[in-house]
C-alpha cells in the first residue's frame, strides 16, 4: 500500500514538475510587413503572447509534449503549426496569409451596380433607390438616373445600352418575373410591380452578368427580398391618389407581412388638365404577402405573392381628324407567387431553390370588340454552391421555363373569335467557378446551355468576367458574354418556329471607391444579332436576319462628403445604335435611343427643420422619329427636341413615426416630346398627318402621409418611399 | 481502496480548485487591462489573452464576454469603415460563442446589442433604420432576462438619447432609463460573480448630463 502512495505521489509530482520551453520569433505578413498585436497561443492552454511593435514575440510555456502553436490576426487566416515542447528554446518565423476579404477585396464590376444596405461598397443603396426626386419610388425611375440607361419618358421601363424595355429582365430571389410593369395608358410611363422596400438588395446589371440569368438580351435587375423582419408594425399612408395599409408581424423564426394598396387618380385628373382624353382614368387594388420562415438551423424559406387588378378607360382620337374617336377599355389582371428555399449541406455546400409563377391577363376592348392577351409563366431552378476553398467557389444548376401564350379577338366580320396561341417550354444548365488569386485578382467563368423546346433551338453561351485591383482602391473589370432571350410574343405568336435574339457584350470599366466617393468609368461594346426582321416589309413574314450593334461610354461619380448633410451623384452616359431590324429598310438608330443621357440627383439633409429635400435633373438628347413624308432612304432620320426635366421632394418627419411628402415632377413645366405618330393614310394633298406624343400632363404631383405603429417609436416609413 | 480513491478525488478538486485560481488570477488581470486600456493596440493585447483563455477554458462565458468587449472597444476607436465592421464581426462571433455556454445571459444579450449599436456609426444614413431598431430591440431583450442590468438599461438609454435628439424632442424617455441605471449602479448591488462586467458607470453619467 505504501508503495502505491508513493508511487501516486512521485507521479503527481512529477506532472507538477513542467518543464518550461520559451518560444520567441516574430510575425510576418506575406509582403513582409510586420504583424504587431497578433496573438500567439499553444491551443488548449493559458500560455501565449502578443506580438509586440517590430512583430516580435517572446513567451514562457509550462506545457509539455505535442502541441499546436497558433497564431492569429484580424484580417489573415490563421497560422498553426504543432510545436515539441520539452524545455528545449524554439524559434519560430510566423508568416500570416492575407484572408481573401468579400467586402474590401476585388470584386468584379463591369456592368453591374450592386444596392445593399450590408455591405459598404455598394455604389447606390436601397434607400437610395426609394429617395430619389422624380422616381416616386418607382425601382425602375431611380435606376434611370444610373449611366447605362435611356429615359424613354413615355415608357418607364428600363432601356438599356441601345436594348428596348423587354430585354430587361426582372428576378426576384432568382426567380423570373414576367410583366414586372403594371400596364399603362398608351404613351404614359408605366411603374414598376414592386416596391423598393420589400427588398435588402437590388443588383442592376447592365451587362455581362452571369451565366445563372437566361431570357435577357441587355440587362437583369435581381432583386432579393428582406428575411424574416425584424419587429411587429402597421405602417398606414394617406395619397393624394389613395391609400395603403402594411401590417408584419414577427415570430420567433418566422414572420409574415401584408399590404393592401387602392390606388384612383380621378379626383387627381378631376383637378390637373391632362392630355389624354380619360373616360375613366386608372383604378387599382393592389396587395402583397410576404412570408419568412427559418427551418432547422439555417434553412430559410421564403414567399412571397402579389395581386393586382387595374382598369382604366380612354378615348383615342384620330390624328387626321380629331372628332373620331375610339374608346379603349383596359381590364388587367396580374398575380404573381414565388416561393423559395436554401439551406446549408455542412460547411462548404448550399442548396437553393424556388418556383415562381406569373399570370398576366389584358382584357380590352375596342369600341367594344373584345380582345384579350393571356400569359402564363412557371419558372423552377434549383442551384448548388460548393466553395472548394476560400479562393475557389463553383455553382450550378438547373432551371426550367414555361410559358403558355394566348391572344383573341373577337372578328366582327365573319362573327368568331380568333385566337393565337403558344407554348413553349425552356430547359437551361449554368456552371460558373469563380477564382480569387488574391485579394488584387478575380476571374469568373462559366456557361449557359439552353433548350428552347418551341423552336427546338439549342445554345451555348459562355460568360467570362474578370477583375484587377492594383492598390488600395481603384480596380479594372472586365466582362464578355452571349445572351440570348425567345423573341416578343407578339412575333412568336405568328412564328413560333423563330429562334431566339442574340446579344454579344464586351465590357470594361474602371472604378474607384473610398468610403463616402465614386468615381466609375465604363465602355462597351454590343453586338446583337439573329433579331426579328419582317421579310420584304410583311409583318407576317418573319426572320431572324435582323443584326445591329450599339457601343459607348458612362461616366459616375457619386460624393456624399464634400457637401455637409448632403449626397449628389451625376451620371452621363453616350449611346452610338443602330439596328436593321422589323420593318428598317437598312440600318437605322431605334426610336428609344438617344446619344447622351445625363442625370443629377441631389439629396439634403436639414437637420434642424427634420426635412429631407431633393432634386433630379434629367437630360436626354433628342430621339429618333419616323416621319412617312420623307423618301424611304430617309428612315428615322429626324430627331424629337431634347429632353429635360428638374423633379423635387420633401420629406418632412415633425415626429419621429410620421412623414409628410410631398413630390412634383417637372417643376420647369419643361414641353417634352417624346416622339411624332403619324395617321396611316395620306390627306387629300398626299400628306401624312402628325401628332406629337407628349407627357400626360405637364407635372406630376404627389402628396402622401405615411404613419407607422409599433412599440419601437424610432420606426419610420422614411425607407420605404 | 477507499483511500485511494478519496486520494484521487482530493488531488482532482485541488488541481480544479488550482486551475480555477489561475483562471480566477488571469481573468481579473486582464479585466483591469481591459477596463484601462487606452489604444488600440492595449486593447488588442487584453483581447488575445481572453482569446487564450477562451481556448484553454472550454466552460466559462467569461473571457468570449470581454473578448466581445473589447473588439467593440476597438471598433469604437478605429476610424475606418471596413476595420469598424471586422472588429465587430469579431465581437459578435465572441458573443455568439458565450451565448452558447449560457444562452439566458443578459450581460452578453446587451453587448450584441452594443454591437448593433456600433454598427450604426460605420454608415448611419444607410444603417440607422435597420442596426437603430435591432440594437433597441436587443437591449430590451436583455432587460427582459435581467431588469437589474445597469449596461443594458444605460445602453437603451444612449439609443433613446439620440432618437429624442433626432427628432428636436425633450429626453424624457431616456433620462428615465438611464435613472434607473444609475440607481443599480450606486446600490453597487453586484453579482456574485467577481468576474461579472462592471463598466458602465461613466457612460451613463453621460446620458444624465442631458438630463436638467
Amino acid at each position: 500500500m505504501k508503495l502505491i502512495y508513493t508511487i501516486l505521489l512521485s507521479t503527481c509530482l512529477a506532472l507538477a514538475a513542467q518543464a518550461q520551453t520559451k518560444i520567441s520569433g516574430s510575425v510576418k505578413d506575406d509582403k513582409g510587413e510586420v504583424v504587431p498585436g497578433a496573438n500567439i497561443l499553444i491551443k488548449d492552454s493559458y500560455d501565449g503572447t502578443s506580438s509586440g511593435i517590430e512583430g516580435k514575440f517572446s513567451f514562457v510555456s509550462e506545457e509539455s509534449g505535442s502541441r499546436i502553436l497558433e497564431v492569429t490576426f484580424v484580417g489573415y487566416k490563421t497560422f498553426s503549426q504543432s510545436v515539441q515542447l520539452s524545455g528545449n528554446e524554439i524559434q519560430i518565423q510566423v508568416i500570416l496569409k492575407e484572408e481573401i476579404n468579400q467586402l474590401d477585396g476585388v470584386v468584379i464590376s463591369a456592368g453591374s451596380f450592386t444596392a445593399g444596405e450590408e455591405k459598404r461598397r455598394t455604389i447606390l443603396k436601397a434607400i437610395d433607390i426609394a429617395t430619389t426626386a422624380g422616381a416616386t419610388a418607382d425601382i425602375a425611375g431611380a435606376l434611370n438616373t444610373l449611366p447605362g440607361t435611356t429615359k424613354v419618358g413615355e415608357s418607364g421601363r428600363l432601356f438599356v445600352r441601345g436594348g428596348d424595355g423587354s430585354e430587361t429582365r426582372t428576378f426576384i430571389d432568382g426567380m423570373v418575373v414576367l410583366d414586372a410593369y403594371a400596364p399603362s395608358a398608351p404613351n404614359t410611363p408605366s411603374r414598376g410591380r414592386f416596391l423598393p422596400f420589400m427588398f435588402k438588395g437590388t443588383s442592376f446589371s447592365t451587362g455581362g452578368y452571369s451565366a445563372e440569368y437566361g431570357q435577357a438580351l441587355s440587362s437583369a435587375l435581381v432583386l432579393n427580398s428582406k428575411d424574416i423582419a425584424e419587429m411587429n408594425q402597421t405602417d398606414i399612408g394617406i395619397l393624394s391618389v389613395g391609400a395603403d395599409v402594411a401590417h408584419t408581424q414577427v415570430w420567433d423564426r418566422a414572420s409574415v407581412s401584408g399590404k393592401v394598396q387602392y390606388t384612383n387618380i380621378r379626383p387627381y385628373f378631376g383637378l390637373i388638365n391632362q392630355v389624354i382624353d380619360w373616360k375613366t382614368p386608372p383604378v387599382s387594388l393592389e396587395s402583397s404577402a410576404a412570408y419568412r420562415q427559418k427551418i432547422g438551423k439555417d434553412g430559410m424559406f421564403k414567399f412571397f405573392g402579389n395581386f393586382n387588378q387595374t382598369s382604366f378607360s380612354l378615348f383615342n382620337h384620330d390624328i387626321l381628324d380629331p372628332s373620331i374617336k375610339q374608346q379603349l377599355d383596359q381590364n388587367n389582371y396580374y398575380r404573381y407567387g414565388n416561393g423559395t428555399y436554401q439551406q446549408s449541406l455542412g460547411a462548404n455546400w448550399s442548396i437553393r431553390g424556388g418556383l415562381s409563377y406569373s399570370f398576366n391577363q389584358n382584357k380590352l376592348k375596342l369600341d367594344g370588340s373584345p380582345l384579350s392577351e393571356t400569359e402564363q409563366g412557371l419558372h423552377a431552378k434549383v442551384v448548388a454552391e460548393h466553395s472548394v476553398s476560400d479562393q475557389l467557389e463553383v455553382r450550378f444548376g438547373s432551371e426550367f421555363y414555361d410559358r403558355n401564350y394566348e391572344a383573341t379577338r373577337y372578328n366582327s366580320i365573319t362573327d368568331t373569335n380568333e385566337s393565337l396561341t403558344f407554348h413553349e417550354p425552356i430547359s437551361a444548365t449554368f456552371a460558373e467557378a469563380e477564382y480569387y488569386a488574391n485579394n488584387h485578382f478575380v476571374v469568373k467563368a462559366g456557361g449557359r446551355l439552353e433548350a428552347n423546346g418551341l423552336s427546338n433551338y439549342a445554345s451555348f453561351d459562355p460568360r467570362v468576367s474578370l477583375a484587377y485591383k492594383p492598390g488600395k482602391e481603384g480596380q479594372f473589370s472586365f466582362a464578355y458574354g452571349t445572351f440570348r432571350q425567345s423573341p416578343q410574343n407578339q412575333y412568336v405568336r405568328i412564328d413560333d418556329q423563330l429562334n431566339p435574339e442574340k446579344a454579344e457584350h464586351f465590357i470594361v470599366n474602371y472604378q474607384i471607391i473610398t468610403n463616402r466617393k465614386t468615381f466609375r468609368v465604363e465602355t462597351y461594346y454590343k453586338k446583337y444579332d439573329q433579331l426579328i426582321k419582317f421579310e420584304n416589309g410583311n409583318p407576317t413574314l418573319l426572320t431572324n436576319s435582323g443584326t445591329g450593334f450599339a457601343k459607348g461610354f458612362e461616366l459616375f461619380w457619386r460624393d456624399n462628403e464634400t457637401i455637409k448633410n448632403a449626397d449628389y451623384w451625376i451620371s452621363y452616359s453616350y449611346l452610338d445604335t443602330k439596328r436593321d431590324y422589323l420593318n428598317f429598310p437598312a440600318a437605322a438608330t431605334p426610336s428609344f435611343a438617344s446619344a447622351h443621357n445625363f442625370s443629377f440627383v441631389y439629396k439634403h439633409f436639414l437637420t434642424a427643420l427634420k426635412m429631407q429635400l431633393g432634386f433630379t435633373y434629367s437630360y436626354s438628347s433628342g430621339r429618333t422619329y419616323y416621319n412617312p413624308n420623307r423618301s424611304s432612304d430617309q428612315f428615322n432620320a429626324d430627331k424629337t427636341p431634347a429632353y429635360q426635366d428638374l423633379s423635387a421632394n420633401v420629406a418632412y418627419l415633425p415626429k419621429s413615426n410620421l412623414i409628410i411628402y410631398l413630390s412634383c415632377t417637372n417643376l420647369l413645366g419643361h414641353d417634352n416630346i417624346f416622339g411624332y405618330q403619324y395617321s396611316s393614310v395620306p390627306d387629300a394633298q398626299g400628306v401624312y398627318a402628325s401628332r406629337a406624343t407628349r407627357q400626360a400632363a405637364p407635372r406630376f404631383l404627389f402628396i402622401g402621409v405615411f404613419i407607422t405603429i409599433s412599440k419601437n417609436k424610432s420606426v419610420n416609413q422614411l425607407p420605404n418611399l | 481502496m477507499k483511500t485511494i480513491i478519496l486520494f484521487f478525488g482530493v488531488i482532482i478538486s485541488i488541481s480544479t480548485f488550482a486551475s480555477d485560481e489561475k483562471y480566477f488570477a488571469q481573468m481579473g488581470k486582464q479585466v483591469q487591462a481591459v477596463y484601462t486600456a487606452k489604444t488600440i493596440d492595449e486593447y488588442q493585447v487584453a483581447v488575445n489573452a481572453f482569446d487564450r483563455i477562451a481556448s484553454a477554458e472550454k466552460t466559462k462565458w467569461e473571457p468570449f464576454y470581454y473578448s466581445g468587449f473589447g473588439n467593440i472597444m476597438m471598433a469604437i476607436a478605429e476610424m475606418e469603415g471596413s476595420k469598424k465592421d471586422s472588429y465587430l464581426d469579431l465581437a459578435l462571433t465572441a458573443i455568439e460563442k458565450g451565448k452558447q455556454l449560457v444562452p439566458e445571459e443578459s450581460e452578453l444579450v446587451a453587448l450584441e446589442g452594443f454591437v448593433h449599436m456600433i454598427r450604426v456609426t460605420v454608415d448611419p444614413a444607410t444603417r440607422g433604420q435597420k442596426f437603430s431598431g435591432l440594437s433597441m430591440q436587443t437591449f430590451s431583450k436583455a432587460i427582459g432576462m435581467n431588469p437589474k442590468n445597469p449596461r443594458a438599461l444605460s445602453l437603451l438609454a444612449q439609443m433613446q438619447l439620440g432618437t429624442a435628439r433626432f427628432f428636436n424632442q425633450p429626453p424624457t424617455e431616456a433620462c428615465e432609463t438611464a435613472r434607473k441605471a444609475a440607481a443599480i449602479f450606486e446600490s453597487a448591488a453586484e453579482s456574485e460573480n467577481p468576474l461579472a462586467p462592471r463598466w458602465g458607470k461613466e457612460m451613463n453619467l453621460g446620458v444624465l448630463q442631458n438630463c436638467k
